[in-house]
C-alpha cells in the first residue's frame, strides 16, 4: 500500500505541477524532493531484512477473464531503480533552476517519473506496457518544446525508434499470453505466472521453436533500443544533442534504465531457461557496443556529446552481464547479474552528476564544447571537482559505485569467457582515455581568456551535487547498501 | 392482434418512425423558423428519444419478417454508437451551416433511419436498402454549402458512390443466383457465383469504407465537405459500412472463409500501407486526416481477417470485442479530429497553420494531442485498447504476421500523427484561430472521452457475452 501511495501521490503531484501559476520550479524541486525522501523510507522500511522475491505485493481485478488485473511488487530489482529514478529525477528538476522553465515542463518531467514508478511498480503485462509507452510521449514533448537546434527531428527519431521497439514489445507480451492460454487454458497477463520458470521450460521451449525466436526477438529490440545499444541507437547523438540538459539528465539516468530493467526484469526469467543459445551473441553484442561507442566518443568535441556515448558505452555492460549470468550457474551468475543491475543504478547516478556538471558550465560559460572551454578548474573551482568526479566514477575508478559494478562483471566474466574479457578491458582502457582527456582539455590547461570572468555555481547547486557525490561514494566504498538485496533477488531468479 | 400499434411488426419500427415523423415534422417548419438552434435542439432530442425507444425494445434474438430482421444486443449497441455518433456531430453542425437548417437536420435524421435499420438487418435486401438510405443521405449533406469546393465533392462522392451501388446490386443478385434466397444465414450454396458474388459485394461494400483501390473519393470528398459533415462520413458512416462489411461477408460467406480471408487479407494490408504512406507526406490537414482514416479501416478489417482466418473462439470473441471496441473509440478520435479542423479560418488547412496553437491555447492543442495519440495507438489512450484487442485476437488467432505488418504500420503512423503535435506547439504568433465553443466544446469532449474509454476494458466480459448477435455461427 506505501508504495502505491507514492505512485498516487506523485501522480498528484505532477497534476499540481501542471496546474500551479506561480513558481512552478520551486513546487517542483520539493515535490520530487518529496518523492525521493519517501522512497528512500519505504526502501529503508521493506528492504531491510529483505530475503528475496516481491514486496507489496497486491492486486486489483479489471477483467479476469483474460487476466487484467493492476497488480504490484516490488523486488529489489525494482527498489533499486525507483531510488534511482526519484533521484535522478530530483537532479534533473534541481538544475532545471538555472533557466526558469515554465510549469508545463514540470508537469512534464513529473509525467515522466510517474510513468516511471508505475512501470518499476506494475506486475501485470498490460500495464507494464501502458507505463512503458506512457513515458515516451512526455519526453517527446520535452524534446520537441524545450530543446535545441534540430529539436523537433530528434523528438521525432526518438519517439519512432522506442515506438517501432514498443510494438515488438507488445507482439512478445501477446505472444507469451496467447501460449500460456493454450497451456493452461486459462488467460494471465500476471508477470509472475508468465515468467514462471515452470510454465517457460515446459510450454516454450520445446513445441514452438519460431515462436520462441519471435518471443526472443520481441523483448531484445525493444530493450536494446531503450538502452540504447548498437545497432539501435541512432536516436541517441541527436536526442541527447537536442534535449534541454534536465532531460538529458532524465534520457541517460532514467530511459537507459527503462531497457536495463526490461533485461533483468523480463528477459532474464525467459533467457535463463532457454536462453543459451544467444548467451554469446548478447555479450559479443555488449562487447561491441562498448568498444564502438568508446571509439566514436573519443572522436567527440562536444562534451554533452561525448558523454551521451559514454552513457551508451557503459550500457554494454549490461548485455554482458546478462549473457554471462545465461551461460554461467551458481554464484558466477549471480554475481554477473548482480554486477549488471549494479551498474544501471550506479550509472544512473553517476550520468546525473557528470551532466549536471556539464550544464552548469554550459550555462556559465555559454559553451560546452571541448575546443572553447579550457582551464575551467581557475574559474570553477567547485563545479570542476564535480565534474571530475563524475568522470572518475564513469571510467570506474575503484572507491566509487561504478568500479563495484564493472568489478563483478569482468570477473564474472573471466570465469565464463576466458581471456575474452581482453576486449572488455581494452573497452575500459579506451573510456577512460578519452574521459581523462576532456578533463585535461575542459578543466585543467590554461584558462581561456576569452570566457571572462566566471561564478561558480550556487551554495545549493553545490549541496545538491555533494549530495549525489556522496551517495556514489558510499555505493563505492559500502555496495551493500544495495548490493545485498540485488544479489537475494538475483538468487530467487534463478 | 386487433390493435394494429402493438403488432410487433410495427413496435420494431417504433423508434424509425419516430425520427421519420419527426424529419418530415422540421421540413414543415422549416417555412416559419430559420434558426439553426431549433433544429440541433429538435434533433438532440429527438436522437435521445430514439435512443430510448431502442433500448425498449425487447432484444430477445427474435427475427421479424422472414428472417431478415433481428432484434438483438450485438445490433443494439452498433445502433446506439451510430446514433452516438450522429449526437455528437449534431451538437456542432449547427453554428457550422447557417442555411436551411431544416433541409441539413431532416436529412440527418433519415440518414439516422437508416443506420438503426442496417444495424438490425440480417438480410441482403434490407442492407442494401439501408446502405443506400445513408449514401443518398450523405450525399446531400456533403454537397451542404455554398462555395463550388462543397459541390464539386459531393458530384465526386455521388458519381463514385452510384457506380458502387451498381456493384451491390449486380452482388446481391448473383448472391440470390448462389443461394436462393437474399437471407444472410442461408444453406451451403454453389461456389462459382458465390464468389463473383464475394468480389462484387466487397467493392460495393468497401467502397463506403475507403478501401483500397475504392479510396480515392475520401479524400477528395473530406476534404470538399465542411467539417462537421466530414466528422460525420468517416465516423458514423465508416462504422455502420463497417458493421456491414462483418455482417455480410463473416455471416453471409460463412462457408467460404478461406476465400474471405485472403481477399480480407490482401485488401487490409493494401490499404493500411497505402493510407499510411500517402499520410506521411500530404500537408494538407484534412487529406492527412482522410489518408489516415483510410489506413483506419485497413486496421478495421483485419478483425474480418481473423475471424475468417482462425477457428480459435477466444480469438473471435477478442476480434469482435476489438470491433466493437475501436467503433466507438472511433468515432471521436476520427470525429473529434475532423470538427478541431474548424479552428483555424481557411478554405484549404495546411498542417503548419496550427502553428501557435499550442501556445494560444493549450487545452485545444492538448486535446487535440490526445486524439492524435489515440489515433497513433498509444496507451493511456482508448485507441491503444482497442489495437491492443485487435492484435491480441491476431495472436491467439496465429497470425502473427499479420499482427507484425499491422504493428509496423501502427509505428509508421505515428510519424504523421506526431507532426501535428510538434507543429503545434511551435512558436508562432502570425495565426489566428477560431477557439470559440463551437470548436472547443466537441474537441475537447472527444479528448475525454478517449482517455475515459480506455475503462471500456472493464466491460469485456459484458461485450464479449454479446458477440454472438452479429450472426456468425461457431
Amino acid at each position: 500500500m506505501f508504495i502505491l501511495g507514492i505512485f498516487l501521490l506523485l501522480l498528484l503531484f505532477a497534476i499540481i505541477s501542471f496546474a500551479v501559476r506561480e513558481g512552478a520550479w520551486k513546487i517542483a524541486t520539493v515535490e520530487s524532493l518529496l518523492i525521493l525522501v519517501l522512497t528512500a523510507i519505504y526502501a529503508v522500511l521493506r528492504f531491510t531484512s529483505y530475503t528475496g522475491g516481491f514486496m507489496s505485493v497486491s492486486s486489483y481485478p479489471v477483467d479476469t477473464s483474460i487476466g487484467i488485473s493492476f497488480s504490484t511488487g516490488v523486488s529489489a530489482l525494482s527498489m533499486a531503480l525507483l531510488f534511482l529514478s526519484a533521484v535522478v529525477m530530483f537532479i534533473a528538476i534541481f538544475v532545471s533552476g538555472r533557466e526558469k522553465f515554465n510549469r508545463s515542463f514540470y508537469g512534464l518531467m513529473l509525467s515522466t517519473e510517474v510513468g516511471l514508478f508505475g512501470l518499476l511498480i506494475s506486475r501485470n503485462f498490460l500495464f507494464f506496457y501502458v507505463f512503458w509507452e506512457a513515458i515516451i510521449i512526455p519526453v517527446f514533448m520535452l524534446i520537441s518544446i524545450y530543446g535545441g537546434k534540430g529539436k523537433e527531428k530528434a523528438a521525432l527519431k526518438f519517439f519512432v525508434y522506442t515506438q517501432i521497439g514498443s510494438v515488438f514489445l507488445l507482439l512478445s507480451i501477446l505472444t507469451l499470453f496467447s501460449f500460456y492460454g493454450t497451456a493452461y487454458h486459462t488467460f494471465t497477463l500476471n508477470m509472475g505466472k508468465l515468467l514462471n520458470t515452470a510454465f517457460i521450460t515446459q510450454y516454450i521451449t520445446g513445441p514452438n521453436p519460431f515462436w520462441t525466436d519471435f518471443l526472443l526477438f520481441g523483448f531484445f529490440f525493444s530493450f536494446l533500443v531503450k538502452m540504447p545499444s548498437f545497432p539501435l541507437h541512432s536516436w541517441l547523438p541527436d536526442a541527447y544533442t537536442s534535449a534541454p540538459y534536465p532531460v538529458s539528465i532524465v534520457l541517460a539516468g532514467a530511459i537507459s534504465l527503462m531497457g536495463g530493467y526490461g533485461f533483468f526484469a523480463v528477459l532474464l526469467p525467459i533467457t535463463a531457461v532457454i536462453g543459451s543459445g544467444i548467451a554469446w551473441a548478447i555479450i559479443l553484442l555488449g562487447i561491441f557496443s562498448l568498444i564502438y561507442f568508446a571509439l566514436v566518443a573519443m572522436f567527440q568535441t562536444d562534451m554533452k556529446r561525448m558523454m551521451a556515448y559514454a552513457s551508451a558505452a557503459s550500457m554494454g555492460f549490461i548485455s554482458i552481464s546478462l549473457g554471462i549470468g545465461i551461460l554461467s550457474s551458481g554464484n558466477v551468475a549471480y554475481l554477473a547479474v548482480t554486477g549488471g543491475i549494479f551498474q544501471i543504478l550506479a550509472h544512473g547516478l553517476i550520468m546525473s552528476l557528470v551532466f549536471s556538471s556539464l550544464y552548469i558550465i554550459k550555462n556559465t560559460t555559454g559553451s560546452q564544447s571541448n575546443l572553447t572551454v579550457s582551464g575551467l578548474f581557475r574559474e570553477m573551482p567547485i563545479i570542476s571537482t564535480f565534474l571530475l568526479a563524475g568522470v572518475m566514477a564513469s571510467l570506474g575508478l575503484p572507491g566509487l559505485a561504478g568500479f563495484i559494478a564493472e568489478a563483478s562483471i569482468v570477473l564474472a566474466s573471466y570465469q565464463v569467457i576466458g581471456f575474452i574479457i581482453f576486449f572488455i578491458i581494452f573497452g575500459m582502457i579506451i573510456t577512460a582515455s578519452y574521459h581523462v582527456w576532456m578533463v585535461q582539455k575542459s578543466l585543467n590547461g590554461p584558462y581561456n581568456e576569452n570566457l571572462g570572468k566566471l561564478k561558480d555555481g550556487t551554495k545549493m547547486e553545490i549541496a545538491v551535487l555533494s549530495f549525489l557525490f556522496i551517495i556514489i561514494l558510499v555505493l563505492g566504498v559500502y555496495p551493500s547498501l544495495f548490493y545485498h538485496m540485488i544479489f537475494m533477488y538475483v538468487k530467487g531468479v534463478f | 392482434m386487433n390493435n394494429i400499434f402493438l403488432n410487433q411488426y410495427l413496435t420494431v419500427m417504433y423508434p424509425e418512425i419516430f425520427l421519420g415523423l419527426v424529419a418530415f415534422g422540421m421540413l414543415l417548419m422549416g417555412k416559419r423558423y430559420h434558426d439553426w438552434k431549433v433544429y440541433t435542439g429538435i434533433s438532440i432530442i429527438s436522437l435521445l428519444i430514439a435512443m430510448i425507444l431502442l433500448l425498449l425494445l425487447d432484444a430477445g434474438n427474435e427475427t421479424f419478417y422472414g428472417g431478415a430482421f433481428q432484434i438483438n444486443n450485438f445490433g443494439l449497441y452498433f445502433a446506439l454508437i451510430m446514433i452516438v455518433s450522429s449526437l455528437y456531430v449534431a451538437l456542432s453542425a449547427g453554428t457550422v451551416l447557417k442555411d436551411n437548417p431544416e433541409v441539413f437536420f431532416a436529412t440527418f435524421l433519415f440518414v439516422n433511419i437508416a443506420m438503426i435499420i442496417a444495424a438490425f438487418s440480417l438480410n441482403l435486401i434490407f442492407i442494401f436498402i439501408a446502405f443506400e438510405g445513408v449514401s443518398v443521405g450523405t450525399y446531400i449533406l456533403s454537397a451542404y454549402g455554398k462555395s463550388r469546393r462543397n459541390l464539386e465533392a459531393s458530384a465526386k462522392y455521388f458519381f463514385t458512390g452510384i457506380i458502387a451501388t451498381g456493384f451491390i446490386v449486380l452482388g446481391s443478385s448473383y448472391y440470390y443466383m448462389a443461394t436462393g434466397t437474399f437471407n444472410l444465414i442461408s444453406g451451403v450454396p454453389e461456389k462459382g457465383a458465390m464468389l463473383i458474388a464475394l468480389v462484387l459485394l466487397f467493392v460495393g461494400f468497401g467502397f463506403k469504407l475507403a478501401l483500397v483501390p475504392m479510396q480515392q473519393w475520401a479524400v477528395d470528398a473530406y476534404d470538399g465537405t465542411s467539417n462537421p459533415v466530414s466528422a460525420f462520413l468517416s465516423s458514423g458512416t465508416k462504422v455502420l459500412a463497417f458493421f456491414i462489411l462483418l455482417r455480410v461477408f463473416l455471416v453471409g460467406f460463412s462457408h467460404f472463409y478461406n476465400d474471405v480471408f485472403y481477399l480480407f487479407v490482401i485488401v487490409s494490408i493494401i490499404t493500411m500501407t497505402y493510407g499510411n504512406f500517402a499520410a506521411l507526406s500530404e500537408n494538407n490537414l484534412k487529406r492527412m486526416l482522410a489518408y489516415s482514416s483510410i489506413a483506419q479501416a485497413g486496421y478495421l478489417i483485419l478483425v474480418i481477417a481473423v475471424v475468417s482466418g482462425s477457428s480459435s473462439t477466444f480469438a473471435f470473441t477478442v476480434a469482435i470485442f476489438a470491433a466493437m471496441y475501436y467503433s466507438i473509440v472511433y468515432i471521436f478520435m476520427k470525429g473529434g479530429s475532423f470538427l478541431s479542423v474548424s479552428a483555424v479560418n481557411k478554405d484549404k488547412v495546411e498542417i503548419n497553420d496550427l502553428e501557435g496553437i499550442g501556445v494560444k491555447s493549450p487545452l485545444f492543442a492538448v486535446s487535440l494531442a490526445i486524439l492524435m495519440l489515440s489515433l497513433a495507438g498509444i496507451p493511456p489512450t482508448a485507441g491503444f485498447f482497442a489495437k491492443y484487442y485487435l492484435f491480441l485476437s491476431l495472436i491467439s488467432g496465429n497470425l502473427w504476421w499479420l499482427a507484425v505488418i499491422g504493428i509496423l504500420n501502427s509505428a509508421i503512423s505515428v510519424f504523421y500523427y506526431l507532426r501535428v503535435i510538434t507543429v503545434m506547439f511551435r512558436k508562432n504568433d502570425s495565426h489566428e484561430f477560431n477557439l470559440g465553443s463551437s470548436v472547443m466544446l466537441p474537441l475537447v469532449t472527444a479528448a475525454i472521452l478517449t482517455i475515459g474509454l480506455s475503462l471500456l476494458i472493464f466491460a469485456y466480459p459484458q461485450l464479449s457475452s454479446i458477440v454472438g448477435g452479429l450472426g456468425v455461427v461457431r
